[in-house]
């Protein structure tokens, strides 16, 4: 079905040629066959309001690992999908339309890092508004290190209602990860931090010698 | 304490003349009828000079006080240090630390937006590691890995606009590997994984 789907985008004359610069990011990058397919659904994402640098370096990326064509364009149509559901659920959270690109990608990733979609859901309706992406990466870390969930959640809401800045949100999960390697349970590292809140430890910069030696990319993108 | 000739003190007093003694006392009797002569002259007299010096002094205008300053400035002075060697080389090591610590090292002047990723590998057999991913439109060969001291853990530091990425380290060109230190791992929706650095600016 989904293919049809491609299919049809792919030939649609309706769609406007608006994407030549997309076009000209995938050339010579991608299989020539899954162009017009990826530049379609590039293009059905634009006018449905989504992000769409996410599916170009999806693409960009199977071109780069040497995927083949109907493996890219299934991917990208994958992330579309994914977009399409983290701006469904963060309409349900409270966003008004138009949702905001960043918050869709910061969501879309929640989800791929394998956040339940009720936990993320949860986590931008207690947050309210933009942005979320610390929180969402503070949760996700703790979950990854296996932190129970709904801790983990409270944990990051109560450290934004105590009014820890939204840019220090990692400062949290890094604290109570930080308990953890000194011997604590994880049950006394989040009590332990969420006693400390709204203080945290100064995050960690970079050593001089690091900074010294770093170099720029040639063409940096975007985040 | 040495003592004067009796035969010089009669000489200098006219009882005695000069040619009468001998030969080696007569320098020191010649020594002393001159530093007589100059005891006995008449004080020269500075009542006047002095006094119009002290006139001249007081009839000048007085300087100004920007004149009295650059004067002051332009005069060379005597300047007395006196330095404890202990002192001293600490002052020195100070000096030399700050010197050290806070010169401009030619690092990369950071925006407020960026910040810095630093990609570690260990790749004992490789011949070339690089970094790709979605910082730079997933172009291999684009930032390369370093192994200065061949112990193949192999190192790039970037410079890169604060946010989320995703990655893969590439080696020797073909081979596709995830940062195996990194925290955080994300489905690539091909498959596998790919790692992910989030990049917080630096200047906060």
């Amino acid at each position: 079905m989904r293919r049809w789907v491609v299919l049809a985008l792919a030939a649609s004359p309706a769609l406007p040629l608006a994407g030549q610069s997309v076009r000209g990011r995938l050339e010579g990058r991608i299989p020539s066959a899954a162009i017009p397919a990826v530049d379609s659904l590039i293009q059905f994402a634009s006018q449905d309001g989504l992000p769409t640098e996410p599916l170009i370096q999806k693409a960009l990326e199977g071109g780069a690992k040497h995927v083949a064509e109907p493996r890219i364009v299934a991917a990208v149509e994958l992330s579309l999908g994914q977009l399409r559901d983290a701006r469904d659920l963060l309409i349900r959270a409270g966003d008004q339309p138009p949702v905001l690109p960043a918050e869709m990608t910061t969501v879309a990733w929640a989800l791929r890092r394998g956040l339940p979609t009720p936990l993320v859901e949860r986590v931008a309706a207690a947050l309210g508004r933009p942005p979320r992406a610390a929180a969402m990466h503070a949760v996700a870390d703790l979950v990854a290190h296996r932190f129970d969930p709904d801790s983990a959640v409270g944990l990051i809401i109560e450290a934004v209602h105590d009014g820890v800045p939204r840019e220090r949100l990692l400062d949290v999960s890094t604290a109570v990860l930080q308990q953890v390697q000194r011997g604590h349970t994880r049950a006394e590292a989040l009590a332990m931090v969420q006693r400390q809140l709204p203080n945290l430890p100064a995050p960690a910069k970079p050593p001089r010698g690091n900074v010294a030696g770093a170099r720029r990319p040639a063409s940096p993108v975007p985040p | 304490m040495s003592t004067i000739d009796p035969r010089i003190h009669q000489v200098l007093d006219g009882e005695l003349a000069a040619d009468a003694v001998p030969s080696e006392l007569r320098r020191a009797v010649v020594q002393l009828a001159a530093a007589a002569g100059l005891l006995a002259a008449p004080p020269a007299s500075p009542a006047a000079s002095l006094e119009s010096r002290v006139m001249a002094e007081i009839r000048r205008p007085v300087p100004s006080r920007a004149h009295r300053l650059m004067r002051w400035l332009v005069t060379p002075r005597a300047i007395i240090l006196r330095v404890r060697p202990a002192w001293s080389v600490a002052f020195a090591v100070v000096v030399a630390a700050l010197t050290l610590f806070t010169a401009d090292d030619g690092g990369p002047e950071l925006a407020e937006h960026e910040g810095i990723a630093q990609f570690v590998g260990q790749f004992p057999e490789a011949q070339s590691v690089h970094v790709v991913g979605t910082f730079n439109d997933w172009r291999p060969g684009s930032i390369a890995l370093e192994d200065h001291d061949h112990d193949g853990v192999w190192r790039a530091t970037v410079v890169l606009p604060a946010g989320t990425y995703e990655y893969m380290f590439v080696v020797d060109g073909e081979r596709w590997v995830p940062d195996h230190l990194a925290e955080r791992l994300v489905a690539d929706n091909f498959g596998r994984e790919n790692s992910v650095v989030i990049v917080r600016p630096v200047r906060r």
